[in-house]
């Protein structure tokens, strides 16, 4: 019997931190404005990547999203161009806040197998004691 | 009686315990993990022939984990949060039972090793 029940969790700890961090990044600049001919700000996505072995997840890299945006009539914006158009995301609001309840729980689901665990080494330490 | 059949038995539910824990552990580490699969270790039902054997010892195979054929969801992933902390709850009571047990065993021994 090993300890590693606990870095297990703690893999997933990092990964589901990892994505609530990428999750305030779309969320933080879900209004970001740029001038049309600019891309206009990309999606983070994390991608979750299972360990070989019984090893927990890995983080198998930051993915982008489309870069396309949406033109959208904003004359008064100082990215506007000629016509008055300023380029904006088209990350979902909705769709970023159902991810980061999913990665909230995730994250507690993980500390709670590293309580779970923590409980049975630490019984597994009392035989023959006393 | 430091090697008999319920002190094996004992010492191999311990390990398939902390197995399962550990299998436990990375199935909600990998919980939206795409493709991943479950493991899921169970070794009661050779532990039980291993007793009515009169050995109580389990081979390593008996505790390795088997992947889980439950179906699964759009992204490939079949981890059950539900059916995982159940298994968390309970097989983290059944190690401490088992370990109690062990506790009880040496304490006999130790009663019969200092009767004077």
């Amino acid at each position: 019997m090993s300890f590693d029940a606990i870095g297990i969790s703690g893999t997933g700890m990092t990964l589901n931190q990892t994505w609530l961090d990428s999750i305030s990044d779309n969320l933080a600049n879900i209004n970001d404005t740029t001038s049309p001919n600019n891309p206009a700000f990309q999606e983070r996505f994390v991608q979750a990547q299972a360990n070989p072995g019984m090893n927990g997840v890995s983080i198998g890299g930051i993915v982008y999203g489309s870069a396309a945006g949406q033109l959208v009539y904003a004359p008064g914006d100082p990215n506007a161009d000629a016509q008055g158009y300023v380029k904006q995301t088209t990350i979902d609001m909705a769709s970023q806040m159902t991810d980061l309840i999913e990665a909230q729980r995730a994250y507690q689901a993980n500390s709670n197998a590293v309580n779970a665990a923590k409980d049975m080494y630490q019984s597994a330490l009392q035989i023959g004691a006393k | 009686m430091l090697e008999s059949v319920t002190m094996n038995a004992m010492n191999s539910a311990l390990d398939g315990y902390a197995a399962a824990q550990t299998a436990i552990s990375n199935n909600i580490a990998n919980i939206n993990t795409p493709g991943y699969h479950a493991q899921v270790v169970d070794f009661a039902s050779a532990l039980e022939k291993s007793v009515a054997a009169h050995s109580g010892l389990l081979p390593d195979s008996a505790i390795a984990p088997t992947t889980s054929l439950d179906p699964t969801r759009l992204n490939g992933n079949n981890v059950s949060l539900e059916q995982e902390t159940l298994a968390e709850v309970s097989n983290g009571l059944k190690f401490q039972a088992a370990s109690q047990a062990m506790s009880q065993q040496f304490s006999e021994i130790r009663a019969a090793a200092t009767v004077n």
